[in-house]
């Protein structure tokens, strides 16, 4: 469902991204942990098609994002880390630009939107400006904006930022229903507890390459870790790669 | 097309729905008073110009020159303003608004997101062109007795003279975008534009108007006027809109149409070339633009600057937030293009005052001298107010969302303010005294008019930085994405207002004081008892003005950022 071939990205003299290849089958949760500047959020740039590729390609449902971005933005809900809401629209007003940007019909709209507002727990605030919501409520309306074109693919960047508790349950039983339902979820996290109780499998990034790819055992083995969360294992896995 | 206005929505729906947010009432006040001044202007600036075009015609053999000259000029002043304003606001739309990753992660294709960046971009810079030009267009009709059909063919051909200039101006930007960082651009270009508005100025100035006084200077220029009858490059759309405008007006509807066809084509051929190119090259540059541009100059690095002597006066805490407020303000490159334009506007200031011609004016020179001197003082203070317009009052919101630290600091809100008074205050000053004593050696002023002058003005430098302080203070705004123009929110309307009542205030009190021992001392008699006690009186009311400017609104812009909390 998601393909990335030798994804590589340069500013300037930096490489950001480094020959990143990866593959993530359909209904699969995939989680994408590295250190901080790893280049986690340049990859997801990379996949919503915000930004281009230096090198290599970005293929979503077999479509070529530099080929035919359009068609393969249909396909993807893409939740930026730190996401940019248009202040003075209200949360409904908010999920109608997004709803025609994604081609969705009123009637579709009007369903969609009045079940997810509900679900979560927006509802009540749907025709409040946005900037008078709280940072979890911003979090929660951009999710729901991705979402409601039903995509094959989500890509989140740090999904469960500013949620609470009861909020990060929520969305954590979003992504399971979601990707048993067969969408392709592509998350970004630090929270590696999160990762570990939600993902199928987990991508290492450091210092823009792949270093390990595989379940939450796998990696315990590629580290030579018999016990222990992945908090240890990816300290492991990433200082040794850090050692010249 | 169903999406390109789907992307225009929001900028729709958020004008919309700026009533329910907001004070209602500050917004409706700074609508009225901007308004007025707006209008007052628009006014002004037409029968200024209908009174030219008047004369202009009185003028026989080449007063019609004359008008259809300025007429062309106007024409290419405004495309070029037109240029400048769009390359500057399709730099922002199309690579630097913050909605852009939004956007573009959308399924929507690029030249649809170019097409409609690039039809705000067209209204928002064009709007205000537009409507101060008319002023200028409107009164030809009316001198020249144009009727309805050239009001008509004004209309018709405003409309793609503006979407020419904002498709070149997109074109330009999408070409420096390949090459240059999108932040990098911008400085560029207000660098470019400022350089070219003061060309213009200094060009104007060289040519010395104030020589038209002498009647013996005017015969050649009347000659040289003559020789201005020369036909313009035909392939500029300023050369169409001009012919069509002076076709309408003698009548010849036929090169009227002709030439505002041009101009249509030649609109519709640019929109269909930029969304074209918008296509190719569009993202291509908004992929390099996520590159954080390079330091121009490492001048002012850490390891280098030194900051010792001066620094050295602040304890540890208080001394952070000095060498932060210097450092910030030498590494915001938008800052330096301003400085730069306050440097160069003060140099033509000084020299104005060398070429005035005192000694051809009716009134005696001494007299007239001092006159000016004492005047300058308060024109120097009112140039003071509109640089710290500028630079002081943002000073405060300028913390924006980093304010939290000076919250949460172990420094007093008090010394906060005070540091930000000082580091502004300093510097100004000396700016404000150098005008001063050099306007008053090119003046030739008697010595007590130099030490009354250097003396008014050191009183008040600190109550004009002083209040830029407080109200900065008092009217924060943590939010904006560009607090210098914060001046223009109704607290920086405040601060000019009590700027110039301060000084008003100032000029008057030592008016009749300073006209009596002027007169008295080319009388050659003494002060009387009474003059003495007004001055004494009146110079007492200055200090206590100046002190009272000095300490008041640094108090209440104090208690006001005690009570500001974040996020509200």
């Amino acid at each position: 469902m998601i393909e990335l071939k030798n994804l590589t990205k340069r500013f300037g003299d930096i490489v950001a991204v480094n020959r990143l290849t990866l593959f993530v089958p359909e209904g699969e949760i995939f989680g994408f942990i590295g250190p901080n500047g790893a280049g986690k959020t340049t990859t997801l740039r990379m996949m919503g098609g915000v930004i281009a590729p230096t090198e290599g390609s970005v293929i979503i449902d077999a479509i070529p994002m530099a080929e035919n971005p359009e068609n393969a933005k249909k396909r993807i809900g893409f939740i930026p880390d730190r996401p940019f809401l248009y202040e003075k629209l209200t949360g409904k007003e908010f999920l109608r630009f997004t709803a025609d940007l994604y081609g969705l019909d009123d009637g579709l709209f009007y369903k969609r939107s009045e079940r997810i507002l509900k679900q979560f727990s927006l509802d009540q605030w749907a025709d409040d400006l946005i900037e008078s919501y709280s940072h979890g409520m911003k979090q929660r309306l951009i999710i729901s904006a991705a979402i409601l074109h039903d995509p094959k693919v989500i890509v989140v960047d740090e999904p469960m930022v500013g949620l609470d508790p009861a909020g990060v349950r929520m969305v954590k039983g979003l992504f399971r229903n979601l990707a048993k339902k067969g969408t392709t979820i592509f998350m970004s996290t630090h929270t590696l507890a999160v990762a570990e109780d939600v993902c199928d499998r987990i991508g290492i990034i450091h210092k823009g390459s792949l270093i390990a790819t595989g379940t939450v055992e796998e990696l315990r083995l590629r580290a030579q870790v018999q016990e222990g969360d992945l908090e240890e294992v990816f300290l492991i896995l990433t200082e040794g790669e850090s050692v010249p | 097309m169903k999406e390109v206005f789907a992307l225009l929505k929001p900028r729709f729906l958020s004008f919309k729905n700026r009533s329910i947010s907001g004070s209602l009432r500050g917004r409706k006040l700074r609508f009225l008073v901007f308004g007025t001044f707006g209008l007052l202007f628009w006014g002004g600036t037409f029968s200024i110009f209908y009174r030219v075009l008047i004369y202009f015609q009185g003028l026989e053999a080449f007063g019609d020159i004359l008008a259809y000259k300025l007429l062309s000029m106007v024409l290419i002043t405004f495309f070029s303003l037109l240029i400048f304003s769009g390359i500057l606001t399709s730099l922002s739309k199309l690579y630097l608004s913050r909605d852009l990753s939004l956007v573009h992660s959308m399924p929507v294709s690029r030249e649809k997101i170019f097409l409609s960046r690039w039809i705000e971009s067209t209204i928002d810079s064009s709007w205000m062109v537009l409507i101060y030009s008319l002023p200028f267009f409107l009164p030809y009709g009316l001198v020249y007795k144009g009727g309805a059909f050239y009001y008509a063919m004004l209309g018709v051909n405003l409309l793609p003279f503006c979407l020419i200039a904002s498709s070149l101006s997109s074109l330009i930007v999408m070409a420096a975008a390949m090459f240059l960082p999108a932040g990098r651009i911008r400085s560029v270009f207000i660098f470019l534009g400022l350089l070219l508005f003061l060309l213009i100025i200094l060009s104007f100035r060289l040519i010395r108007p104030e020589r038209f006084v002498r009647p013996e200077s005017f015969i050649p220029v009347v000659l040289y006027l003559r020789d201005l009858e020369t036909s313009h490059s035909p392939f500029l759309p300023t050369t169409w809109f001009f012919d069509s405008l002076r076709a309408a007006l003698s009548g010849c509807m036929g090169s009227a149409f002709f030439n505002s066809a041009l101009s249509w084509s030649c609109a519709i051929t640019m929109i269909f070339v930029a969304t074209w190119v918008s296509g190719a090259f569009y993202f291509k540059g908004l992929s390099k633009a996520q590159i954080a541009p390079k330091r121009l100059f490492f001048l002012f690095s850490a390891k280098r600057a030194r900051y010792g002597i001066f620094t050295n006066l602040f304890s540890g805490p208080a001394r952070a937030f000095v060498v932060k407020e210097i450092k910030t303000f030498i590494r915001d490159q938008t800052q330096w293009s301003q400085i730069f334009l306050v440097v160069a506007l003060i140099v033509i200031y000084l020299y104005n005052f060398s070429v005035l011609p005192m000694d051809r004016g009716p009134i005696k020179m001494e007299y007239l001298q001092n006159l000016i001197s004492f005047l300058n003082m308060g024109l120097a203070a009112f140039v003071l107010s509109a640089v710290s317009a500028r630079f002081v009052f943002p000073a405060v919101s300028v913390e924006g969302d980093a304010f939290w630290i000076v919250k949460s600091s172990p420094v007093s809100i008090r010394t906060f303010l005070w540091i930000k008074f000082f580091v502004y205050f300093l510097p100004l000053l000396l700016l404000s005294e150098l005008l001063i004593v050099l306007t008053n050696v090119l003046l030739h002023v008697t010595p007590f008019m130099m030490v009354l002058s250097v003396v008014t003005v050191f009183l008040m430098v600190p109550g004009i930085i002083s209040m830029g302080i407080g109200l900065g203070a008092i009217y924060p705004d943590f939010q904006s994405e560009n607090p210098a123009q914060s001046v223009t929110s109704l607290g920086g309307l405040i601060y000019m207002t009590l700027c110039i009542g301060f000084i008003a205030s100032v000029i008057v009190l030592e008016a009749g004081p300073v006209y009596h021992i002027f007169m008295t001392g080319i009388r050659h008699v003494r002060l009387s008892g009474i003059q003495w006690l007004w001055l004494v009186t009146s110079f007492s009311l200055v200090l206590f003005l100046c002190v009272m400017a000095l300490l008041i609104p640094m108090r209440l812009g104090e208690k006001r950022i005690h009570q500001y909390e974040m996020g509200h």
